[in-house]
């Protein structure tokens, strides 16, 4: 009777038990990398060796390979070897596989109830036993004889467990018995040890633990962007970012960062906007100065000021140094002294000569010797105080100490005019275009009325025309009228064709109408400030070309 | 009664004792590839790694690198792979998702290579339960650079495969989008 119990009480434990799976134990010590299966990636659970190849799988492992891409075979279980293809079939159990197997059983195992908190190791081909007759986490049926319910083998001599309890922490309804495998490993309020720093925190709670709070978790320094790799544990982040320039840098290089983003895309912006309105500028220049019209003055102008100033400047270097009389400078000096005479005097007169303006014409060079003060004229002092206003040459020639003292007063008051002269044409420039604008302005608004104008016209003759032609064709077929036929056909001919005409006139002249619009528009677009005749129909050729 | 009990405590308890159903396989697929990710990460291979998805471990994505000397080169390809539930008796379903130019990559990013088909149907698949992640990542490294053009899903890209190198290159360029680039499309 106590003997069939228990064998009884086995049986049923075993089906809360099923057999182990070999294949999910995990192993205590790192096993060879030979005795593993290919297919499962386990050690071997009962080897096989193909005699064909001499590959080695599990028994299970191999049928099943076989089984899934080949139907049945009545010789047997046969197919390819998974691993060189060599056809092969399952033979008997050899010597070899039985080393194998012996190698197998003995690696050492946990526990499968490990999770439930066996601490058992064991020899795998004894962790079958273990599960079923000594591990205390192994479920069997409770002791109590009127309760057929499971309990864990370690709990069964507390007597029936299986009453109702609330979980502590979570307020989980659950069964005595489960009660503590619901505080290992279920219960969301259980504490546990963070790995990292040994603290204990809610299970729940963990994860953000170790994202935000654990002062173990590493790491990196705020300024990684700026090059610091320095990775350190959170408690020692703070004085590690003390330390750190970049760290500290960081958020300073940001914003900077930020700042020169914005600023590089308003460059961008200005820099669209400054070639818009430079191609602006050449635009009018081109206007303001057609080529052949004012070139020649204005050249003579900047070919007559660089050359001036220059040899005065040249020259005035010279008579500076003569003083001082510098080693390096001397023989230059010296030659400078030399030609003293008429030298600087002349150089001015071919200055002017060279000039071709006819002002600087107007302005004669009164030959004569050199005062002996000459360094004085060329002072800079000379040059500031110079009298305002253009003093007319032949007049107030006297008052003037030397002609090279006269010639550059004279010189002065000739910029002066030029740059009066100048704002004054730019001014009349601007509104001279501004004028041209409005006139356009006004000059399409004409046209496009006249365009409808004409486009009502056109749509009048149209319908005048058709009407015509209505008639025409209506009266054609009468049978009285065959005989003035030829006549009255002839007739209508003729008006259709002066109808015809007309209507060509006026499409013509409305198409004219839309060319003078565009060439309108096109000087408007171009430049906004066509000045002279020339220039406008130089443009509205351009225009017509376009058409 | 004492079945439905056991069933519940079958769930209760770990996975690792419950009995050999579909479960079971679960668990032993589970296991496989717990073991090839170990050897990926113990051993990893220049230029290929695969990783299982935060939630599911039957599902991984992969990033390979274009074979050097190839018009891959230089180019990084994202692949997802799906295994099935009696892996590794059926191969797993690999996918581009980085958009590919090649002869045997298709627009959605199917891919035909022999070992990616279960044996013995047809005598075409390949598949073997001895073959792994790493080396099916392999073998689509190698067909990047060395396309099977007899049996092409991109016939356009087969035959300038073999006409004009340059112009594919350039077509397999302009296809690709980095890592970053596909994340940044929201794809
Ligand atoms: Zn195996
Ligand atoms: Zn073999
Ligand atoms: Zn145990
Ligand atoms: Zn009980
Ligand atoms: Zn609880
Ligand atoms: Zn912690
Ligand atoms: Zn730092």
């Amino acid at each position: 009777m106590e003997e069939s119990h228990y064998l009884n009480c086995k049986s049923r434990a075993q089906n809360y038990n099923p057999p182990v799976d070999l294949r999910l134990l995990d192993y205590v010590s790192i096993y060879d990398n030979n005795l593993m299966c290919a297919i499962c990636r386990c050690p071997f659970v009962d080897p096989v060796v193909l005699s064909e190849c001499d590959h080695v799988f599990c028994r299970d492992c191999i049928r099943q390979s076989w089984n899934s891409n080949t139907s049945y075979t009545p010789l047997g279980p046969r197919g390819d070897c998974p691993t060189c293809r060599t056809p092969a079939k399952l033979g008997p159990r050899s010597a070899t596989s039985k080393i194998l197997v012996n190698l197998v059983d003995e690696l050492v195992v946990h526990c499968p109830k490990r999770d439930d908190g066996c601490k058992a190791e064991v020899r795998r081909c004894e962790v079958q036993d273990h599960v079923n007759i000594y591990c205390g986490y192994t479920v069997i049926e409770c002791t109590d004889d009127d309760c057929t319910l499971p309990v864990r083998r370690k709990d069964a001599a507390q007597g029936c467990l299986h009453f109702g309890v609330s979980c502590l922490s979570c307020h989980k309804e659950l069964q005595k018995w489960k009660l503590e495998a619901h505080w290992r490993s279920e219960c969301a309020d259980r504490r546990v040890h963070c790995d990292m720093c040994k603290s204990s925190v809610f299970y729940r709670d963990l994860e953000a633990h170790r994202k935000e709070a654990c002062p173990a978790m590493s790491v990196s320094c705020p300024g990684k962007a700026l090059g610091c790799t320095s990775r350190s544990k959170r408690g020692h982040a703070e004085l590690h970012a003390k330390s750190c320039t970049f760290a500290k840098l960081a958020p300073v290089l940001l914003k900077q960062q930020e700042r020169l983003d914005e600023q590089e895309a308003a460059q961008k912006e200005m820099s669209r906007k400054l070639e818009v309105l430079e191609g602006g500028f050449q635009n009018m220049q081109g206007i303001l100065y057609p080529p052949g019209v004012e070139t020649s003055q204005r050249s003579a102008d900047n070919s007559l000021t660089p050359s001036l100033q220059e040899r005065l400047f040249g020259s005035g270097t010279a008579e500076s140094t003569t003083p001082t009389g510098t080693a390096a400078g001397y023989d230059w000096t010296e030659s400078a002294v030399d030609e003293d005479a008429v030298s600087p005097a002349e150089t001015m007169h071919t200055a002017f000569s060279s000039a071709t303006s006819p002002r600087q014409r107007a302005a004669p060079l009164p030959p004569g010797p050199r005062p002996a003060d000459l360094p004085e004229p060329f002072s800079s002092d000379f040059d500031i105080a110079s009298p305002t206003g253009f003093p007319p040459p032949a007049t107030n020639g006297g008052p003037y100490a030397s002609p090279l003292h006269h010639l550059l007063s004279m010189h002065e008051s000739l910029r002066d005019e030029m740059t009066r002269v100048s704002s004054a044409l730019s001014e009349l420039d601007g509104r001279h275009s501004m004028q041209i604008l409005n006139e356009n302005l006004r000059t399409r608004e004409e046209i496009s009325y006249l365009a409808a104008q004409t486009a009502g016209l056109q749509r009048q003759v149209h319908w005048l025309t058709s009407s015509a032609l209505q008639r025409q064709q209506g009266r054609s077929p009468t049978p009285g009228a065959s005989s003035s036929g030829a006549g009255g056909a002839m007739m209508d001919a003729g008006a259709g064709a002066g109808v015809e005409a007309a209507v060509g006139a006026v499409s013509t002249a409305a198409t004219a109408l839309r060319g003078a619009a565009r060439m309108v528009n096109v000087g408007g677009n171009g430049s906004g400030s066509g000045t002279g005749t020339g220039m406008r129909r130089g443009t509205s050729e351009e225009g017509r070309t376009k058409l | 009664m004492a079945s439905t009990m056991a069933s519940s405590a079958n769930a209760s308890s770990n996975k690792k004792s419950s009995a050999p159903s579909s479960s079971t396989n679960n668990a032993n697929v589970i296991k496989r590839l717990q073991s090839e990710l170990m050897t990926l990460m113990l051993s990893p291979t220049p230029g290929i790694s695969a990783f299982p998805s935060d939630t599911d471990m039957t599902r991984w994505s992969a990033t390979v690198l274009g074979p050097s000397s190839t018009p891959y080169e230089n180019l990084t390809f994202k692949l997802s792979l799906a295994y099935p539930s009696n892996y590794p008796y059926a191969p797993p379903e690999v996918l581009f998702t980085t958009p590919v130019y090649h002869p045997n990559v298709d627009m959605a990013g199917r891919i035909c290579l022999d070992i990616l088909k279960p044996a013995g149907k047809g005598g075409e698949g390949a598949w073997s339960a001895v073959l792994n992640t790493g080396s099916v990542l392999l073998s689509i490294q190698s067909l990047l650079g060395e396309p099977n053009n007899s049996s092409p899903l991109n016939g356009e890209a087969a035959l300038l495969w073999d006409r004009d190198q340059v112009e594919y290159k350039k077509k397999v360029l302009a296809r690709h989008q980095e890592p970053a680039e596909l994340e940044a499309n929201g794809s």
